[in-house]
Protein backbone atom coordinates (compact mmCIF):
# COMPACT_ATOMS: atom_id res chain seq x y z
CA UNK A 1 0.00 0.00 0.00
CA UNK A 2 1.05 3.23 -0.90
CA UNK A 3 0.70 6.57 0.92
CA UNK A 4 -1.86 8.01 -2.30
CA UNK A 5 -4.27 5.23 -0.99
CA UNK A 6 -4.50 6.61 2.07
CA UNK A 7 -5.16 9.87 0.66
CA UNK A 8 -9.20 10.46 0.81
CA UNK A 9 -11.25 13.67 0.23
CA UNK A 10 -11.56 14.09 4.15
CA UNK A 11 -7.92 13.73 4.77
CA UNK A 12 -4.60 13.03 3.91
CA UNK A 13 -1.55 12.20 6.07
CA UNK A 14 1.28 14.40 4.11
CA UNK A 15 0.13 16.44 2.21
CA UNK A 16 -1.90 18.06 4.72
CA UNK A 17 1.35 18.67 6.77
CA UNK A 18 0.04 16.36 9.68
CA UNK A 19 2.44 14.30 12.13
CA UNK A 20 2.28 10.94 11.35
CA UNK A 21 3.29 8.26 13.91
CA UNK A 22 5.60 5.81 12.27
CA UNK A 23 7.63 2.45 13.94
CA UNK A 24 10.87 1.92 12.19
CA UNK A 25 11.21 -1.15 10.72
CA UNK A 26 14.84 -0.97 9.63
CA UNK A 27 17.98 1.48 9.98
CA UNK A 28 20.48 2.46 7.67
CA UNK A 29 23.16 4.04 9.84
CA UNK A 30 25.13 5.13 7.44
CA UNK A 31 22.83 6.91 5.61
CA UNK A 32 21.29 8.07 8.07
CA UNK A 33 17.51 6.83 7.02
CA UNK A 34 15.08 4.36 8.38
CA UNK A 35 12.06 2.39 6.61
CA UNK A 36 9.28 2.96 8.74
CA UNK A 37 6.17 1.60 8.74
CA UNK A 38 2.85 3.70 9.26
CA UNK A 39 -0.41 1.86 11.09
CA UNK A 40 -2.06 1.70 8.25
CA UNK A 41 1.11 -0.67 6.44
CA UNK A 42 2.33 1.88 4.51
CA UNK A 43 5.88 2.60 4.41
CA UNK A 44 8.25 4.97 3.62
CA UNK A 45 12.05 6.28 3.87
CA UNK A 46 12.73 8.90 6.88
CA UNK A 47 15.43 10.59 7.26
CA UNK A 48 16.16 10.42 11.02
CA UNK A 49 19.63 13.30 12.02
CA UNK A 50 17.11 14.94 14.06
CA UNK A 51 16.51 12.56 16.26
CA UNK A 52 19.65 9.88 16.16
CA UNK A 53 20.09 7.03 16.87
CA UNK A 54 17.15 5.07 16.59
CA UNK A 55 16.31 1.45 16.61
CA UNK A 56 13.75 -1.14 15.10
CA UNK A 57 10.53 -0.74 17.35
CA UNK A 58 11.13 3.08 17.83
CA UNK A 59 8.30 5.09 17.50
CA UNK A 60 8.91 8.39 15.61
CA UNK A 61 6.52 11.22 14.72
CA UNK A 62 7.07 11.73 11.30
CA UNK A 63 6.60 15.13 9.25
CA UNK A 64 7.35 15.62 5.48
CA UNK A 65 9.41 12.13 5.43
CA UNK A 66 11.64 13.87 8.62
CA UNK A 67 11.50 12.44 11.86
CA UNK A 68 10.95 15.07 14.00
CA UNK A 69 10.89 13.61 17.72
CA UNK A 70 10.24 10.19 19.64
CA UNK A 71 7.26 9.07 20.78
CA UNK A 72 7.39 7.64 24.19
CA UNK A 73 4.53 5.01 25.25
CA UNK A 74 1.78 7.06 27.18
CA UNK A 75 2.61 5.60 30.93
CA UNK B 1 -3.86 2.42 18.85
CA UNK B 2 -1.20 3.22 21.38
CA UNK B 3 -0.41 6.91 21.67
CA UNK B 4 -4.09 7.69 20.52
CA UNK B 5 -6.80 5.41 21.75
CA UNK B 6 -5.88 6.82 25.23
CA UNK B 7 -7.05 10.96 23.67
CA UNK B 8 -10.46 9.85 22.58
CA UNK B 9 -12.23 8.11 24.94
CA UNK B 10 -15.65 9.79 25.51
CA UNK B 11 -15.92 9.25 29.11
CA UNK B 12 -13.08 11.78 29.81
CA UNK B 13 -14.04 13.97 26.91
CA UNK B 14 -17.65 14.51 28.79
CA UNK B 15 -15.46 14.87 31.85
CA UNK B 16 -13.72 17.40 30.79
CA UNK B 17 -16.04 19.41 28.73
CA UNK B 18 -18.39 19.14 32.15
CA UNK B 19 -14.93 21.01 34.07
CA UNK B 20 -15.12 23.74 31.10
CA UNK B 21 -18.56 24.18 31.82
CA UNK B 22 -17.58 25.18 35.01
CA UNK B 23 -14.94 27.22 34.30
CA UNK B 24 -17.21 29.73 32.26
CA UNK B 25 -18.41 33.04 33.08
CA UNK B 26 -21.68 33.29 32.31
CA UNK B 27 -22.31 36.44 30.13
CA UNK B 28 -18.73 36.58 29.20
CA UNK B 29 -17.60 35.99 25.74
CA UNK B 30 -14.66 33.95 25.57
CA UNK B 31 -12.79 33.88 22.01
CA UNK B 32 -9.55 31.12 21.48
CA UNK B 33 -7.88 31.03 18.36
CA UNK B 34 -6.21 27.58 17.46
CA UNK B 35 -3.11 28.67 15.62
CA UNK B 36 -2.63 25.20 13.75
CA UNK B 37 -5.12 23.78 11.00
CA UNK B 38 -4.38 20.28 12.32
CA UNK B 39 -6.30 21.02 15.44
CA UNK B 40 -9.10 22.75 13.23
CA UNK B 41 -9.49 19.70 11.20
CA UNK B 42 -9.51 17.98 14.33
CA UNK B 43 -12.05 20.54 16.26
CA UNK B 44 -14.34 19.50 13.61
CA UNK B 45 -14.00 16.35 12.23
CA UNK B 46 -14.53 15.55 16.56
CA UNK B 47 -17.34 17.43 16.69
CA UNK B 48 -15.30 19.53 19.66
CA UNK B 49 -16.94 22.69 19.47
CA UNK B 50 -20.66 20.97 20.62
CA UNK B 51 -19.25 19.84 23.77
CA UNK B 52 -18.47 23.67 24.19
CA UNK B 53 -20.37 26.40 25.93
CA UNK B 54 -22.06 28.82 23.78
CA UNK B 55 -20.31 31.22 24.94
CA UNK B 56 -16.96 30.03 24.02
CA UNK B 57 -15.91 30.57 20.34
CA UNK B 58 -13.02 28.57 18.55
CA UNK B 59 -11.23 30.62 15.84
CA UNK B 60 -9.57 29.38 13.02
CA UNK B 61 -6.19 30.72 12.87
CA UNK B 62 -3.24 31.10 10.33
CA UNK B 63 -1.06 27.93 10.42
CA UNK B 64 -2.33 26.19 7.57
CA UNK B 65 0.48 26.04 5.12
CA UNK B 66 -1.29 25.64 1.81
CA UNK B 67 -3.55 28.43 2.91
CA UNK B 68 -1.27 31.07 3.61
CA UNK B 69 0.06 30.78 0.16
CA UNK B 70 -0.74 33.62 -2.26
CA UNK B 71 -1.48 33.43 -5.90
CA UNK B 72 1.91 34.55 -7.13
CA UNK B 73 3.58 32.56 -5.21
CA UNK B 74 1.58 29.94 -7.19
CA UNK B 75 1.87 31.70 -10.40
CA UNK B 76 5.69 32.07 -9.48
CA UNK B 77 5.88 28.52 -9.09
CA UNK B 78 3.83 27.22 -12.49
CA UNK B 79 6.44 29.95 -14.40
CA UNK B 80 9.28 27.36 -13.26
CA UNK B 81 7.52 24.12 -13.74
CA UNK B 82 7.34 25.82 -17.17
CA UNK B 83 11.22 25.93 -18.21
CA UNK B 84 12.72 23.79 -20.52
CA UNK B 85 13.98 20.36 -19.15
CA UNK B 86 12.49 21.24 -15.27
CA UNK B 87 10.56 18.57 -13.48
CA UNK B 88 8.63 20.23 -10.68
CA UNK B 89 7.45 18.86 -7.50
CA UNK B 90 5.34 19.77 -4.32
CA UNK B 91 3.11 18.27 -2.01
CA UNK B 92 -0.09 17.16 -2.99
CA UNK B 93 -2.40 19.90 -1.70
CA UNK B 94 -0.09 22.93 -3.03
CA UNK B 95 -1.39 21.36 -6.87
CA UNK B 96 -4.86 22.29 -6.52
CA UNK B 97 -4.18 25.67 -5.00
CA UNK B 98 -5.49 28.42 -7.21
CA UNK B 99 -3.06 30.65 -9.15
CA UNK B 100 -3.84 33.92 -10.88
CA UNK B 101 -4.21 31.37 -14.40
CA UNK B 102 -4.92 27.95 -13.02
CA UNK B 103 -3.13 25.71 -10.65
CA UNK B 104 -0.28 23.60 -10.83
CA UNK B 105 -2.77 20.64 -11.32
CA UNK B 106 -4.11 22.71 -14.84
CA UNK B 107 -0.37 23.27 -15.37
CA UNK B 108 0.53 19.84 -15.20
CA UNK B 109 -3.23 18.87 -17.68
CA UNK B 110 -1.22 22.00 -20.22
CA UNK B 111 2.15 19.30 -20.38
CA UNK B 112 4.40 20.53 -17.82
CA UNK B 113 6.49 18.00 -15.87
CA UNK B 114 4.75 18.58 -12.25
CA UNK B 115 4.76 15.68 -9.92
CA UNK B 116 3.05 14.75 -6.25
CA UNK B 117 6.03 13.85 -3.73
CA UNK B 118 5.35 13.35 -0.19
CA UNK B 119 8.57 14.25 1.02
CA UNK B 120 11.47 16.30 -0.28
CA UNK B 121 13.44 12.91 -0.02
CA UNK B 122 11.34 11.92 -2.78
CA UNK B 123 12.20 15.09 -5.00
CA UNK B 124 15.81 14.95 -4.32
CA UNK B 125 15.64 10.42 -5.34
CA UNK B 126 13.10 11.85 -8.59
CA UNK B 127 16.62 14.13 -9.48
CA UNK B 128 18.59 11.26 -8.78
CA UNK B 129 16.87 9.41 -11.27
CA UNK B 130 16.72 12.12 -13.89
CA UNK B 131 20.20 13.63 -14.42
CA UNK B 132 19.30 15.17 -17.17
CA UNK B 133 16.28 16.98 -16.01
CA UNK B 134 16.35 20.12 -13.37
CA UNK B 135 14.30 18.92 -10.53
CA UNK B 136 13.12 21.47 -8.29
CA UNK B 137 10.33 20.97 -4.73
CA UNK B 138 8.40 23.64 -3.98
CA UNK B 139 8.97 23.68 -0.34
CA UNK B 140 5.74 25.02 1.61
CA UNK B 141 4.99 24.71 5.43
CA UNK B 142 6.32 26.27 9.02
CA UNK B 143 8.71 24.82 11.10
CA UNK B 144 7.39 21.55 11.05
CA UNK B 145 8.77 20.93 7.46
CA UNK B 146 11.17 23.45 6.92
CA UNK B 147 13.76 20.97 8.58
CA UNK B 148 12.83 18.39 6.27
CA UNK B 149 13.59 21.02 3.76
CA UNK B 150 16.71 21.63 5.00
CA UNK B 151 18.22 18.44 5.82
CA UNK B 152 17.31 17.14 2.17
CA UNK B 153 19.48 20.25 0.55
CA UNK B 154 22.34 19.45 2.66
CA UNK B 155 21.96 15.42 1.90
CA UNK B 156 21.94 17.18 -1.90
CA UNK B 157 25.32 18.63 -0.86
CA UNK B 158 26.90 15.54 0.25
CA UNK B 159 25.79 13.62 -2.34
CA UNK B 160 26.95 15.90 -4.93
CA UNK B 161 23.29 16.35 -6.61
CA UNK B 162 23.39 19.00 -8.32
CA UNK B 163 20.34 19.10 -10.79
CA UNK B 164 18.05 19.65 -7.50
CA UNK B 165 16.83 22.91 -6.11
CA UNK B 166 14.22 24.13 -4.08
CA UNK B 167 11.50 27.24 -4.64
CA UNK B 168 11.65 28.19 -1.04
CA UNK B 169 7.92 29.49 0.67
CA UNK B 170 8.54 28.12 3.69
CA UNK B 171 6.89 30.72 6.84
CA UNK B 172 7.36 30.79 10.28
CA UNK B 173 4.91 31.02 13.11
CA UNK B 174 5.19 33.39 15.14
CA UNK B 175 5.29 37.08 12.97
CA UNK B 176 1.87 36.47 11.90
CA UNK B 177 0.51 35.61 15.29
CA UNK B 178 2.17 39.24 16.30
CA UNK B 179 0.61 40.69 13.26
CA UNK B 180 -3.14 39.28 14.44
CA UNK B 181 -2.42 40.47 17.92
CA UNK B 182 -2.04 43.99 16.51
CA UNK B 183 -4.80 44.15 14.27
CA UNK B 184 -7.47 45.73 15.43
CA UNK B 185 -10.34 44.04 14.39
CA UNK B 186 -9.89 40.68 16.50
CA UNK B 187 -9.77 40.61 19.97
CA UNK B 188 -8.71 37.26 21.77
CA UNK B 189 -8.99 35.81 25.02
CA UNK B 190 -5.82 33.13 24.95
CA UNK B 191 -4.51 30.91 22.03
CA UNK B 192 -4.30 27.20 21.39
CA UNK B 193 -0.90 26.61 20.13
CA UNK B 194 0.83 24.64 17.57
CA UNK B 195 1.55 20.82 18.73
CA UNK B 196 3.98 20.16 16.26
CA UNK B 197 5.79 23.14 15.34
CA UNK B 198 7.00 23.09 19.16
CA UNK B 199 8.64 20.06 18.74
CA UNK B 200 10.98 22.18 16.80
CA UNK B 201 10.80 25.21 17.93
CA UNK B 202 9.94 24.59 21.34
CA UNK B 203 7.66 26.58 24.05
CA UNK B 204 9.88 29.72 24.37
CA UNK B 205 8.84 31.69 21.09
CA UNK B 206 5.86 32.09 22.23
CA UNK B 207 6.54 33.93 25.92
CA UNK B 208 6.20 36.67 23.97
CA UNK B 209 2.14 36.79 23.87
CA UNK B 210 1.35 36.49 27.44
CA UNK B 211 4.41 39.37 28.21
CA UNK B 212 3.11 41.54 25.67
CA UNK B 213 -0.22 40.97 25.00
CA UNK B 214 -1.26 39.84 28.34
CA UNK B 215 -3.30 36.65 26.53
CA UNK B 216 -2.38 32.99 27.68
CA UNK B 217 -1.15 29.97 25.23
CA UNK B 218 -1.45 26.07 25.61
CA UNK B 219 0.43 24.28 23.36
CA UNK B 220 -1.81 21.52 22.42
CA UNK B 221 -1.48 18.03 20.80
CA UNK B 222 -4.25 16.77 18.26
CA UNK B 223 -6.48 14.51 19.56
CA UNK B 224 -10.06 15.49 20.73
CA UNK B 225 -9.14 14.88 24.59
CA UNK B 226 -5.68 17.18 23.73
CA UNK B 227 -7.86 19.99 22.43
CA UNK B 228 -10.45 19.81 25.23
CA UNK B 229 -7.83 19.84 28.01
CA UNK B 230 -5.87 22.76 26.19
CA UNK B 231 -9.13 24.79 26.22
CA UNK B 232 -9.84 23.60 29.78
CA UNK B 233 -6.10 24.74 31.03
CA UNK B 234 -6.71 28.59 29.07
CA UNK B 235 -10.36 28.99 30.36
CA UNK B 236 -8.60 28.18 33.90
CA UNK B 237 -5.82 30.34 33.54
CA UNK B 238 -8.44 32.82 32.81
CA UNK B 239 -10.09 32.34 35.71
CA UNK B 240 -7.73 32.49 38.26
CA UNK B 241 -6.11 35.62 36.62
CA UNK B 242 -2.75 34.07 35.14
CA UNK B 243 -1.07 34.45 32.00
CA UNK B 244 1.38 32.34 30.60
CA UNK B 245 2.70 29.57 28.24
CA UNK B 246 1.58 26.20 29.66
CA UNK B 247 2.50 22.90 27.29
CA UNK B 248 -0.04 19.92 27.65
CA UNK B 249 1.16 17.82 24.80
CA UNK B 250 4.74 17.27 27.13
CA UNK B 251 4.34 13.62 25.29
CA UNK B 252 5.57 14.84 22.03
CA UNK B 253 6.76 18.55 22.68
CA UNK B 254 9.99 19.47 24.84
CA UNK B 255 10.33 23.28 26.10
CA UNK B 256 12.84 23.35 24.29
CA UNK B 257 12.38 21.89 21.20
CA UNK B 258 14.32 20.05 19.15
CA UNK B 259 17.75 21.78 18.59
CA UNK B 260 19.37 19.38 15.90
CA UNK B 261 16.31 20.80 13.96
CA UNK B 262 17.23 24.55 14.96
CA UNK B 263 20.78 24.31 14.10
CA UNK B 264 20.31 22.85 10.84
CA UNK B 265 17.70 25.14 9.81
CA UNK B 266 20.13 28.57 10.63
CA UNK B 267 22.34 26.94 8.57
CA UNK B 268 20.18 26.67 5.84
CA UNK B 269 17.91 29.17 6.12
CA UNK B 270 17.76 33.08 6.66
CA UNK B 271 14.43 35.29 7.34
CA UNK B 272 13.28 37.27 4.31
CA UNK B 273 12.90 41.06 5.10
CA UNK B 274 9.48 40.45 3.71
CA UNK B 275 7.01 37.86 2.51
CA UNK B 276 3.19 37.92 1.39
CA UNK B 277 0.56 35.85 2.92
CA UNK B 278 -2.51 35.57 1.68
CA UNK B 279 -5.29 37.59 3.21
CA UNK B 280 -2.37 39.01 5.60
CA UNK B 281 -0.37 41.06 3.31
CA UNK B 282 3.17 41.24 3.40
CA UNK B 283 4.84 40.45 6.87
CA UNK B 284 8.07 41.20 8.01
CA UNK B 285 10.75 38.59 8.24
CA UNK B 286 7.91 35.94 8.22
CA UNK B 287 9.44 34.06 5.59
CA UNK B 288 12.77 31.42 4.47
CA UNK B 289 14.74 31.89 1.92
CA UNK B 290 18.22 29.79 1.29
CA UNK B 291 20.96 30.88 2.54
CA UNK B 292 24.16 32.43 0.66
CA UNK B 293 26.19 28.96 1.43
CA UNK B 294 23.12 27.64 -0.37
CA UNK B 295 22.56 30.04 -2.84
CA UNK B 296 23.67 27.05 -5.69
CA UNK B 297 20.64 25.04 -5.00
CA UNK B 298 18.07 28.00 -4.81
CA UNK B 299 15.73 27.96 -7.70
CA UNK B 300 15.02 31.29 -7.74
CA UNK B 301 18.85 32.10 -8.09
CA UNK B 302 18.40 29.13 -11.11
CA UNK B 303 15.76 30.07 -13.02
CA UNK B 304 13.88 33.67 -14.10
CA UNK B 305 11.31 33.73 -11.31
CA UNK B 306 8.72 36.65 -12.28
CA UNK B 307 7.84 37.58 -8.46
CA UNK B 308 4.40 39.07 -9.86
CA UNK B 309 2.00 40.32 -6.74
CA UNK B 310 -1.80 39.45 -7.44
CA UNK B 311 -4.51 40.60 -5.81
CA UNK B 312 -7.31 38.12 -4.05
CA UNK B 313 -9.95 37.27 -5.99
CA UNK B 314 -12.72 39.70 -5.10
CA UNK B 315 -15.19 37.18 -4.12
CA UNK B 316 -12.89 34.91 -1.82
CA UNK B 317 -12.46 35.92 1.93
CA UNK B 318 -9.87 33.81 2.83
CA UNK B 319 -8.45 36.95 4.03
CA UNK B 320 -10.51 37.70 6.82
CA UNK B 321 -11.73 33.89 7.79
CA UNK B 322 -7.76 33.33 8.30
CA UNK B 323 -7.82 36.39 10.63
CA UNK B 324 -10.60 34.93 12.33
CA UNK B 325 -13.24 37.76 11.40
CA UNK B 326 -15.75 35.76 9.76
CA UNK B 327 -16.40 31.69 9.74
CA UNK B 328 -16.01 29.92 6.79
CA UNK B 329 -19.31 29.85 6.37
CA UNK B 330 -20.14 33.86 6.01
CA UNK B 331 -17.98 34.03 3.00
CA UNK B 332 -20.47 35.14 0.07
CA UNK B 333 -19.03 31.77 -2.20
CA UNK B 334 -18.56 29.45 0.71
CA UNK B 335 -20.23 25.96 -0.78
CA UNK B 336 -21.80 27.60 -3.81
CA UNK B 337 -18.57 28.74 -5.95
CA UNK B 338 -16.26 27.65 -4.01
CA UNK B 339 -16.07 23.41 -3.09
CA UNK B 340 -13.46 21.29 -2.37
CA UNK B 341 -13.09 19.91 -5.95
CA UNK B 342 -13.15 23.58 -7.37
CA UNK B 343 -11.66 26.07 -4.72
CA UNK B 344 -11.79 29.75 -5.35
CA UNK B 345 -9.61 30.70 -2.37
CA UNK B 346 -6.82 28.71 0.00
CA UNK B 347 -9.01 27.55 2.93
CA UNK B 348 -11.28 25.33 0.93
CA UNK B 349 -8.20 23.52 -0.89
CA UNK B 350 -6.56 21.76 2.06
CA UNK B 351 -7.80 19.58 4.20
CA UNK B 352 -6.43 21.90 7.33
CA UNK B 353 -8.14 24.47 5.94
CA UNK B 354 -10.75 25.89 7.94
CA UNK B 355 -13.51 26.64 5.20
CA UNK B 356 -12.68 22.76 3.77
CA UNK B 357 -13.08 21.60 7.25
CA UNK B 358 -15.95 23.35 8.18
CA UNK B 359 -17.38 21.74 4.11
CA UNK B 360 -16.36 18.24 4.56
CA UNK B 361 -17.75 17.82 7.99
CA UNK B 362 -21.48 19.22 7.35
CA UNK B 363 -20.63 22.89 9.40
CA UNK B 364 -22.71 24.98 7.01
CA UNK B 365 -23.97 27.13 10.18
CA UNK B 366 -24.92 26.80 13.44
CA UNK B 367 -26.78 28.11 16.29
CA UNK B 368 -26.31 26.86 19.66
CA UNK B 369 -28.20 27.81 22.73
CA UNK B 370 -26.56 30.25 25.35
CA UNK B 371 -26.33 28.30 29.01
Amino acid sequence: MTRADTCGSEHCITCGDDGVAMHVVRVDEARGLALCEHEDGARETVETALVDPVAPGDVLLVHAGTALTRLEPVA
Amino acid sequence: MKFVDEFRDAELGRAVATQIMSLVEPGRHYKLMEVCGGHTHSIYKYGIDDLLPANVELVHGPGCPVCVIPMGRVDDGIAVAHEEGVIFTCFGDMMRVPGSDGSLLDAKAAGADIRMVYSPLDALRIAKQNPDRDVVFFAIGFETTAPSTALTLKRARAEGVRNFSVMCSHVTIVPPLRALLESPDLRLDGFIGPGHVSTVVGARPFEFIPADYGKPVVIAGFEPLDILQAIEMILKQLADGKCEVENQYKRVVPYEGNLRALEVMAEVFELRPHFEWRGLGFISHSGLKLSERYADLDAEVRFSVPGVRVADPKACQCGEVLKGVIKPWECKVFGTACTPERPIGTCMVSSEGACAAYYNFGRFAREREVV
